[in-house]
């Protein structure tokens, strides 16, 4: 099938207007609308991640590529140009998944305006696949931002107590970091003799000379959206106000965006650059992964807290990714694609819990959820497998993913070894979060636990993370090519 | 030239026709009958377009070329869907025939100028379009802002007047022509004179008047929000754009060649541009975001955003002493008219369904958007979608001539100026987001239900389809700019 991709991008995207109509007729079909095209898409995803499984494409190459032209004018030129590989590949995957849960999750969750929210969050579903599939830089660019309105709607509107706060926060820093990286788009398009925004007619045509200051605009876009400290300031409160299954995909998905970005664009397209400066980005991933870490440490509140550990864990993607620009060793990149989809996975399962608990005692405060171990014993209980693969406990894909990280790290310095605190200071923040809730004594009546469905979607969450570690070569093998050319970039064999 | 006439005769017989339906009372046939005029002559300059007739049938002091064409058609079609949502804004009274005949003359006026060759037909059709404005701003006239905006609007439009007269005035006593080829042609073959340039300056005056270019944006935002909204509507997507005409036909064309001052020398046109651009797209930025009126607040975003169009300005003038850039400078120019076209949709919606809210809901502050999603949905919608065009979100229009105009500069002494712009539209998101804030997410104190006119519910959808259409296909109307681009000569 020739157009795959444009499939997945452009069936959410007229399935969220197929639901908003569907809902203006019945409210309750517009959900089961969202999830059959939501379903459609995962198994359309499957087999994307299949084509580009079973014959990975080598370094450089797509597969599944779509190629149009869209604007051919003197002076400026523009092509629809889409292509998978295996760093796209478990991202596409993982969205897919992430999109049927949070469809899904939105059920129990949501109560007023079900048709527009459904149909809002298709539109991210379908604008992320756009984003992970775009191989021309403003096509990227164009589906970042498409995926920024509706989020800031679905915050705004949805959202908790300051959510018109926290969408307006959101919507600036984040408009204002992809503005910035756009002039790098720009620059980069004017200095590379072909005039190119594709993605393959850039990668190794960059001179050197040009790397540095489009890099670093580049960077502050990528750094803004994951987002990496200092630039997290819009991040607490936008997770914080969002609604369960909104976060599923802000949190799952987005920041990945960047984490994408900085492998395929600012690695890939400026691989001298990127050696010369990776210590900085290590030092600037390390910082995320600390700063992160403590300040999740302090939070009082379920949400907070987990967007904390989010940014620390996005922190691992950046560090491992200049690890093998840095050393020649292409764990630390292979480590830093398995940790975008595991962290994705679990961070999603970590908000959901969090709306219901919040739907269900009313509060989030960690200190008042005492005994919740007996108040809802089935969501505690995921509480405590989901925790655990956030803290990068075996059996989950996230042990395996840090593991990887911090070793690829070690081959590039060994001052890199004290990261290995990090997962440990994650391990101690869940645990006492679990000591708090789960295993504290409370006097306080025993409210409606999570029902089976939720229950069951839940799990799908926390199984494929047990899954990956044991089929791990699904996701390492064809993500491979790419950590070797970022490894050759780095002048070592 | 044959569908130009037609095209005139229709505005003009509108113009000097509405006035005698007054015998058949305060009835709306005098706005159907300017809607029909305008769609005729909309007709006629759509043809003229797509069959281009051998220029010079109505003498030299027009010349229909494509850029022409694309200003008539902007102007054109800004004044016709002015017309129709006066038709629910403005109530009728027994002044509304001359309302209809005011707007009529003042569009023959655009047309006119979009097509002018010569100094003096500019100057005359350029008073043409502006005299009429005086009176629509005050329009409302037991209505102290309107009075107020009306005095102000025109005591500086009468000066600008004035100015470039004084430019005409100096051009002709150096070269013995009104003809703007011919003048710029016969200034390139004498020696430097700063009497030339001080023309230069003095038309850069003048027109950067209507072009709402700090610092001669002040009666702006006054003027804006004491019209009525229509008029206000005429005003930034339409008379604004005459002064880019203006500004492009005299300015430019001279520029090519002959140098305004040396191109090394501080003071040379492309900095002077290039100073007034970056000034006016932040001062305009940082004004919105402090505005309480919503009208105020486009106003602002309308001078910022004639910043941006100035960016083509800068690029095309440095491209004429430094041929290696003359790709470049078409590029940029190019970028500026697709703005151009871009922003009379942008700006046209905005203030059409600020208009609305205006009507229905009686007052024009910032906290009458709260809740307005719920309570206007259809007006609600369309500003956001022309506020997120404005702000340059893909894929809305507004995002590709941003695009071109941050390209066309990045590369050369002026990539500063593409910088200040990305900045500038990120800051832009900060008053843009907070309309959409307020629609969307505030509540309404009174959430009743207002009725949308249909005329403005028509023209609404109009314009939020070409901001979407041109977004996703942009190629037609950027080639379409790219061709009006001026080469040297006529």
């Amino acid at each position: 099938m020739p157009y795959l991709l444009s499939l997945i991008i452009f069936v959410p995207i007229a399935g969220s207007l197929l639901t908003y109509a569907v809902g203006r007729i019945d409210r309750r079909a517009a959900g089961y609308a969202a999830l059959a095209v939501s379903a459609v898409v995962l198994v359309v995803s499957l087999s994307v991640f299949w084509s580009v499984y079973s014959n990975v494409p080598p370094a450089g190459q797509y597969s599944l590529m779509e190629s149009h032209p869209w604007i051919s004018l003197q002076g400026f030129k523009l092509d629809y140009l889409l292509g998978v590989d295996g760093l796209s590949s478990p991202l596409v995957l993982l969205t897919a998944i992430l999109g049927v849960l949070a469809v899904f999750g939105a059920r129990g969750l949501v109560n007023d305006g079900q048709p527009t929210f459904y149909a809002l969050l298709l539109f991210v579903e379908g604008s992320v696949m756009g984003a992970f599939t775009s191989l021309d830089l403003i096509l990227f660019y164009l589906f970042w931002e498409i995926t920024l309105v509706p989020i800031f709607f679905l915050v705004g509107i949805w959202g908790g107590e300051k959510r018109r706060y926290a969408a307006l926060k959101f919507i600036i820093f984040t408009f204002a970091g992809s503005a910035i990286m756009l002039l790098g788009f720009l620059a980069l398009y004017l200095g590379v003799p072909t005039h190119s925004f594709n993605i393959p007619d850039l990668a190794g045509k960059v001179p050197v000379g040009l790397q540095y200051l489009p890099l670093l605009a580049i960077f502050i876009g990528f750094a803004v959206e994951m987002p990496a400290f200092p630039f997290h300031s819009w991040q607490p409160d936008a997770y914080e106000q969002a609604p369960g299954p909104v976060n599923v995909l802000l949190a799952g998905v987005v920041p990945k965006f960047a984490g994408y970005g900085v492998i395929r664009i600012a690695i890939g397209l400026f691989p001298q650059a990127s050696h010369e400066y990776a210590w900085a980005f290590i030092i600037f991933g390390g910082a995320s992964m600390f700063y992160g870490a403590v300040v999740a440490l302090l939070a009082s509140d379920l949400k907070r807290m987990f967007a904390y550990t989010s940014m620390s864990h996005m922190g691992f993607v950046v560090l491992g990714a200049f690890a093998t620009v840095a050393s020649g060793n292409p764990l630390g990149m292979q480590g830093a694609v398995l940790q975008m989809f595991a962290h994705g996975l679990a961070i999603g399962a970590l908000f959901m819990l969090s709306g219901f608990v919040q739907q269900r005692t009313g509060t989030r405060e960690i200190g008042r959820l005492g005994g919740l171990g007996q108040r809802m014993p089935v969501a505690a209980m995921l509480l405590v497998f989901s925790s655990c693969a956030a803290m990068g406990l075996p059996p989950f894909a996230n042990f395996l993913a840090e593991v990887m990280v911090i070793s690829g790290g070690l081959s590039a310095s060994s001052i890199v070894g004290v990261t290995i605190l990090v997962p440990v200071i994650t391990g101690g923040y869940f645990l006492w979060m679990l000591k708090r809730t789960v295993f504290a004594a409370s006097d306080q009546t025993k409210v409606e636990d999570i029902n089976t469905s939720d229950g069951i979607a839940l799990a799908f969450y926390i199984v494929p993370l047990v899954l990956v570690v044991v089929f791990s070569f699904l996701i390492l093998s064809p993500a491979a090519p790419i950590a070797l050319q970022a490894a050759q970039a780095g002048g070592l064999p | 030239m044959d569908y130009l006439i037609v095209a005139i005769v229709a505005l003009a017989a509108a113009a000097l026709g509405t006035p005698f339906l007054q015998v058949f009372g305060q009835g709306r046939a005098s706005g159907y009958l300017l809607i029909v005029a305008l769609l005729i002559a909309l007709a006629g300059v759509v043809s003229n377009t797509l069959y281009p007739q051998p220029s010079g049938s109505l003498g030299p002091l027009f010349s229909s070329d494509a850029l022409g064409d694309l200003f008539a058609i902007v102007t054109v079609s800004v004044s016709l869907f002015v017309a129709v949502v006066s038709l629910s804004l403005v109530k009728p009274s027994a002044n509304s025939p001359f309302y209809y005949s005011l707007l009529s003359f003042a569009a023959l006026g655009m047309v006119l100028l979009s097509y002018s060759a010569d100094l003096l037909m500019l100057f005359v059709s350029w008073e043409l379009m502006s005299v009429p404005t005086y009176a629509l701003a005050g329009f409302q006239k037991k209505k102290e802002e309107s009075n107020e905006a009306a005095v102000k609007y025109a005591i500086l439009g009468a000066l600008s007047s004035a100015i470039i007269l004084v430019g005409i005035s100096l051009v002709y006593g150096l070269t013995g022509t009104t003809g703007i080829f011919a003048a710029a042609k016969s200034l390139s073959s004498q020696p430097f004179n700063p009497v030339a340039s001080v023309a230069v300056v003095l038309f850069i005056v003048g027109f950067g008047f209507k072009m709402s270019v700090v610092p001669f944006h002040m009666w702006v935002p006054d003027a804006y929000e004491g019209a009525p909204t229509p008029i206000a509507t005429l005003f930034a997507a339409g008379t604004k754009k005459a002064g880019f005409v203006a500004a492009i036909r005299v300015v430019l064309a001279i520029s090519t060649f002959y140098a305004v001052a040396e191109q090394s020398s501080i003071f040379s046109l492309a900095n002077v541009f290039a100073v007034l651009a970056i000034a006016t797209m932040t001062l305009g930025n940082f004004a919105a975001l402090t505005q309480k009126s919503i009208t105020r607040l486009l106003a602002y975003s309308s001078i910022a955003q004639a910043g941006y169009m100035l960016i083509g300005f800068v690029i095309y003038s440095y491209a004429q002493g430094n041929p290696i850039y003359a790709a470049q400078g078409v590029l940029g120019l190019t970028g500026t008219l697709f703005h151009v076209v871009n922003h009379s949709i942008m700006k046209g919606a905005a203030f059409v369904a600020a208009g609305v809210v205006v009507l229905k809901l009686g007052r024009g502050d910032m906290a009458a958007l709260n809740g307005l999603g719920r309570r206007m949905p259809i007006t609600a919608f369309s500003l956001t979608v022309s506020l997120l065009a404005l702000a340059g979100v893909p894929p809305l229009s507004g995002f590709w001539s941003k695009l071109i105009l941050f390209l066309s500069v990045l590369n050369g002494p002026y990539a500063w100026l593409a910088v200040a712009g990305v900045l500038n539209s990120a800051l832009s998101m900060g008053y843009y987001g907070l309309m959409i804030k307020r629609m969307y997410l505030d509540e309404a104190e009174d959430a009743t239900q207002a009725r949308e006119p249909i005329p403005v519910v028509v023209v609404l959808a109009v314009l939020v389809a070409l901001m979407i259409a041109i977004g996703i296909f942009p190629g037609p109307v950027i080639s379409f700019s790219q061709a009006a681009v001026p080469s040297a000569g006529p």
